[in-house]
């Protein structure tokens, strides 16, 4: 019925089971948090809806539930880099990308819809973004990126894929869409931005030229501090 | 004045029994008190104390969880498993178990509903290394260590410890190996790496630590005592080892050294090729990624 894949087996026991995970073992520092009531918020964000009308607000209650601070200086923004940022990172110990929150981590690498005629998930399948872009994963991580964004303070790294095709920065994208125009001038000290290339991919994008230097221009004409490297050793 | 004698020697008594009462009635609450809470104590003993953490908190909830992300996120042709299954077998092993006095058929269940097998030529043992191997093993997904099996997933950082007394598990603490060789952690782990090496096939590496002073290789470890003797030399060809010392660490052994001399003897009596490389390339790498200003980790140093 839709073009994307269906919601992931058995995602409320990997939900649940993930935020036990992060509060009693990745990150106990966030203190207590009811795991049960989060998914239940989680999933009363989009189940018994039609998948192509769920919005970023309606995961409201659920960010205020598993809501914690991001430690400054630690945030890490990326684009077609995933792997990559999971690995540099470090499991939130050198850098806490958006999938090291608590929030993120409940989500990451997973799939999920429900359906408008039905108390169900839809495992068959779901909606990808250019079918419709109010499905229940596209508003989930638009709106886990404006609460990552919102919250990230001191200095922000952001990690860029030099050899992509659609260019480093890509317009639309999270980054630019959702990330950007929720820093807050008066938390963010400096913004600096890597771009590295694919290990024998070619360097198609590069501090001060095409889509990186749009970007450098936009956050320079925003207010902010920043400095760009490329190729980060 | 009689009359008024008489009327203060009423108050007087009326006063005295009203305190005796009172005396009576504190006497037989703190009686009753003390009977009450003596029954809680016989009905309720009190679980044993040791030294280590106890149970993990909602353990239940994050293997169940860390079951279905393996299969369902990370390895979907594990298919098959039945995550509540392995979660009952597991704490079957355990619950309402005094927690010295676990033995290997505990788990036998649980062993055999979790094993799957491992492609050859992948299996990365670790000594001293847990945290530069499973960073390697995250970023390279050629290799597998124990904690990327579906078993060690599960396992990984995660206590638990059962107790005679309701409701036989022990949040409070469980023993340490020095208090009891029998606990449920250290049982589980010989076991399962156990049947991590003997499941073993093709070329095995295996990460040393060659910065620590007691030396790269300790009979002692896991890898020592266990490990390598359970490795089948009909399907295993070859043992690589891989020696990383510390960025800017002491280089306390090399490939050269006494310790590394002992394990290759051991391998070599059971017939396998043994290979050493200090500092394998690769994985000095990510060392590099803390420590990107030091000279061994210019991009252009020749290696051989």
């Amino acid at each position: 019925k839709w073009k994307g894949e269906g919601t992931t087996l058995n995602l409320e026991s990997i939900v649940i089971g993930r935020c036990y995970d992060y509060i009693r073992i990745v990150n106990p520092a966030v203190g207590e948090k009811n795991c049960s009531e989060i998914w239940e918020a989680f999933k009363n964000a989009f189940i018994e809806k039609d998948p192509c009308s769920v919005l970023p607000k309606d995961y409201e209650l659920f960010i205020n539930l598993s809501f914690h601070a991001i430690p400054p200086n630690k945030s890490l923004f990326w684009e077609n880099n995933h792997l990559l940022v999971n690995s540099f990172a470090d499991g939130g110990r050198r850098y806490m990308s958006l999938a090291d929150t608590l929030f993120g981590y409940l989500a990451d690498f997973l799939n999920w819809c429900g359906q408008a005629n039905g108390t169900g998930l839809d495992y068959e399948s779901c909606p990808t973004t250019e079918e419709c872009e109010n499905n229940p994963v596209e508003s989930f991580w638009r709106m886990a990126s404006v609460t990552y964004a919102q919250h990230s303070s001191g200095v922000i790294h952001v990690l860029l894929n030099g050899s992509a095709a659609g260019g480093a920065y890509p317009v639309p994208g999270f980054f630019a869409d959702y990330e950007i125009p929720n820093l807050q001038k008066d938390k963010v000290s400096e913004i600096v931005i890597w771009v590295v290339d694919d290990i024998e991919g070619p360097d198609r994008d590069s501090c001060g030229t095409h889509t990186v230097a749009i970007l450098q221009n936009r956050l320079k004409n925003l207010g902010f501090d920043i400095t760009c490297t490329d190729n980060f050793e | 004045m009689p009359f008024q004698q008489g009327a203060r020697t009423r108050q007087r008594t009326v006063l005295l029994v009203g305190m005796v009462v009172l005396l009576a009635a504190l006497v037989l609450a703190v009686v009753l008190a003390s009977l009450l809470t003596h029954r809680e104590q016989e009905d309720g003993p009190k679980m044993l104390k040791w030294k280590d953490r106890g149970t993990t908190k909602n353990l239940q909830e994050v293997i169940l969880g860390r079951c279905y992300n393996y299969v369902m996120a990370r390895y979907p042709e594990l298919g098959d498993k039945d995550c509540l299954k392995i979660w009952d077998s597991l704490k079957r092993a355990f619950i309402y178990k005094n927690p010295c006095n676990i033995t290997s058929e505990d788990y036998q269940p649980l062993m055999e509903l979790a094993s799957h097998p491992i492609p050859c030529n992948k299996s990365l043992f670790w000594s001293k290394t847990n945290d530069l191997a499973h960073r390697y093993t995250k970023s390279n997904q050629n290799f597998l260590t124990l904690e990327d099996t579906l078993l060690g997933y599960m396992a990984d950082r995660v206590s638990w410890c059962g107790d005679p007394s309701a409701p036989g598990i022990n949040y409070e603490s469980c023993p340490k190996r020095s208090e009891c060789e029998s606990n449920p952690g250290s049982v589980f782990w010989k076991m399962a790496s156990k049947m991590f090496a003997e499941a073993a096939c093709g070329v095995v590496q295996v990460m040393l630590n060659g910065s620590v002073e007691a030396g790269a290789f300790g009979s002692s470890s896991i890898f020592g005592s266990i490990e390598i003797f359970n490795l089948n030399p009909d399907k295993v060809s070859a043992v690589h080892i891989w020696l990383m010392h510390d960025i800017g660490g002491p280089q306390s052994e090399s490939c050269s050294g006494h310790s590394i001399k002992r394990l290759k003897s051991i391998l070599e009596a059971r017939n396998f090729k043994i290979t050493c490389e200090d500092n394998y390339r690769p994985v000095q790498l990510l060392q590099c990624v803390h420590n990107p200003d030091h000279t061994d980790c210019r991009l252009c140093t020749n290696t051989m």
